[in-house]
């Protein structure tokens, strides 16, 4: 090492939004590489427990009841829905560890702190891009054919990436405090599984619901999710609101972070 | 918040005015962690009043460094030293006043932390250096050198949870002290590690202060902080009670300490 390489100029380090991106990418990446390289399986697992729940629901609602909701090919229908939730599930639920899993990083770099939320939102959706062609090969062999709609795709991720990254900066910096929070959020998800249009079509709800289900931002986000496969299920209203929600969920998520962001860094 | 310009050249022609303006900063943590907490309490805002069970670690502390000083932070435990510099390395956040950090930080403050068990040292050097601002491109050119410094050669596709301690220090004060920055700051992490290492951490940080980078050090060796700094702090309950010479600071802090 010689002092002359030390007096050299240093080369400029990128700031604002490209180191910003620069240390998202590089957490997310991390992320995947330990999901994908640890194990034999790695690929398979990430799928395995989606088509696991579907095969359930699927042998459920059309070999044992007499089904009267959704559209067929059912398994199509149920996957386009059930895919996006586990993305939306898979990180709300890991926000609640946001911080507490991280704690030595969180403590020993000073880089943006809503990325230690944003990077679980990537790398989930991701994760979800890869299961894309789990879908198309049912829908290949299910006989389902793609509509105009599956243009809206682009609109749906961004939708769903900025609610699910709304929820995780309000539950990440308040489970630091509330270590109850965790199992209420587990909690909570588990029931919005079913209050949500998943199994069913949001149009399957008895009349006097269809108001109140409008609210839960998933509605919309899904009915655009499914509009790839099934017209009818596109509904403007929904979407319309799901966005509004979606929004302003990210700007209360934002606030709340910014709000609790010194109580956290001193409580962890 | 603090401003995230930043300076081209680590050398203290780069840089006009104070890299580091510390005004009326202060500080306050709960007494016991496990105390009640509610919903109120964490939207109340910044500049409510102290509760029964907070303390102020740190309060009304005034300062401003130029590029290119060596100041000692002195002080018993407890104090306050470390608080301070976990604010200039903006791990924490002030809880009042303003905390202006001007160029790039090389924090070796709980430099460990930033490690991962489970990845190997590659990756963590780069995860490391990455964390801290470096490009993937800076990390490949600067590699080599990393790992000649650290010792650790043979070591490389180990996870990093099987070195040893020793190994764990050598490895972070070699990542952390090759980013660069403008501004270096080192609490009493070189205690561990063997004395030729130590010696080694040494050379390498009169080496950084002779490029003219700012160095900001908590030690408790009255030796280490002469033979690098020519600035001290001097903090007792969490105020800035002295700032002058260190020659000037160390006399009073041995005259209040009774040595």
């Amino acid at each position: 090492m010689t002092s002359a390489a030390l007096q050299a100029p240093l080369r400029e380090r990128a700031t604002g939004s490209r180191r910003y991106r620069q240390i998202l990418w590089l957490l997310t990446s991390r992320d995947l590489r330990v999901r994908y390289s640890t194990s034999a399986l790695g690929y398979l697992w990430s799928i395995l427990d989606p088509l696991v729940m579907a095969g359930i629901y699927w042998f459920v609602f059309t070999q044992v009841f007499q089904r009267d909701v959704g559209e067929e090919p059912y398994i199509v229908f149920l996957l386009s829905a059930l895919l996006p939730w586990m993305w939306f599930n898979g990180a709300v639920s890991d926000s609640t560890r946001a911080f507490l899993r991280e704690a030595k990083l969180v403590r020993s770099t000073k880089i943006p702190r809503t990325i230690w939320v944003n990077r679980l939102v990537l790398s989930k959706g991701i994760e979800f891009l890869f299961s894309i062609p789990v879908i198309a090969a049912f829908a290949i062999f299910g006989g389902a054919t793609l509509t105009g709609w599956v243009a809206l795709l682009p609109l749906a991720l961004v939708l769903q990436a900025v609610l699910t990254a709304g929820v995780g900066l309000i539950v990440a910096p308040l489970v630091v405090f509330f270590r109850d929070l965790e199992r209420a959020v587990k909690l909570t998800l588990r029931f919005l599984f079913y209050a949500s249009p998943i199994i069913y079509s949001a149009r399957d709800l008895p009349e006097g619901l269809h108001f109140w289900a409008a609210f839960n931002p998933l509605s919309g986000l899904f009915s655009l999710y499914r509009a790839s496969f099934f017209e009818a299920e596109l509904d403007w209203l929904l979407v319309g609101i799901s966005a509004a929600v979606s929004v302003l969920l990210l700007a209360v998520g934002l606030a709340v972070f910014a709000r609790t962001e010194r109580a956290v860094l001193k409580e962890i | 918040m603090t401003s995230e310009v930043r300076t081209t050249a680590g050398t203290a022609a780069g840089v006009t005015g104070p890299v580091i303006e510390v005004r009326d900063a202060g500080i306050r943590f709960r007494r016991n962690r496990r105390g009640r907490r509610s919903f109120k309490d964490l939207f109340a805002g910044r500049r409510r009043r102290l509760r029964p069970d907070e303390f102020w670690a740190l309060r009304n502390v005034s300062f401003t460094v130029q590029p290119g000083e060596a100041i000692g932070v002195v002080g018993r435990n407890g104090q306050g030293k470390s608080t301070l510099l976990k604010l200039v390395a903006e791990v924490v956040l002030a809880d009042e006043g303003s905390v202006s950090v001007r160029a790039g930080v090389a924090p070796l403050i709980e430099i460990t932390g930033g490690f991962v068990d489970d990845l190997s040292v590659r990756d963590n050097v780069y995860l490391t250096a990455g964390l801290h601002g470096m490009s993937r491109r800076e990390v490949d050119e600067r590699f080599g050198e990393i790992i000649e410094f650290a010792e650790i050669g043979a070591f490389l596709d180990t996870p990093y949870k099987h070195l040893s301690s020793g190994m764990k220090v050598r490895l972070a004060f070699s990542v952390i002290s090759r980013l660069e920055e403008p501004i270096l700051l080192v609490d009493e992490v070189l205690a561990v590690g063997d004395r030729g290492f130590r010696e080694k951490c040494y050379a390498r940080i009169q080496e950084l202060l002779d490029g003219g980078r700012t160095l900001f050090f908590v030690s408790h060796s009255e030796r280490d902080l002469r033979r690098f700094c020519t600035r001290g702090l001097y903090l007792d309950r969490g105020e800035l009670v002295l700032d002058g010479p260190i020659d000037e600071v160390l006399a009073r802090y041995a005259a209040d300490t009774g040595h």
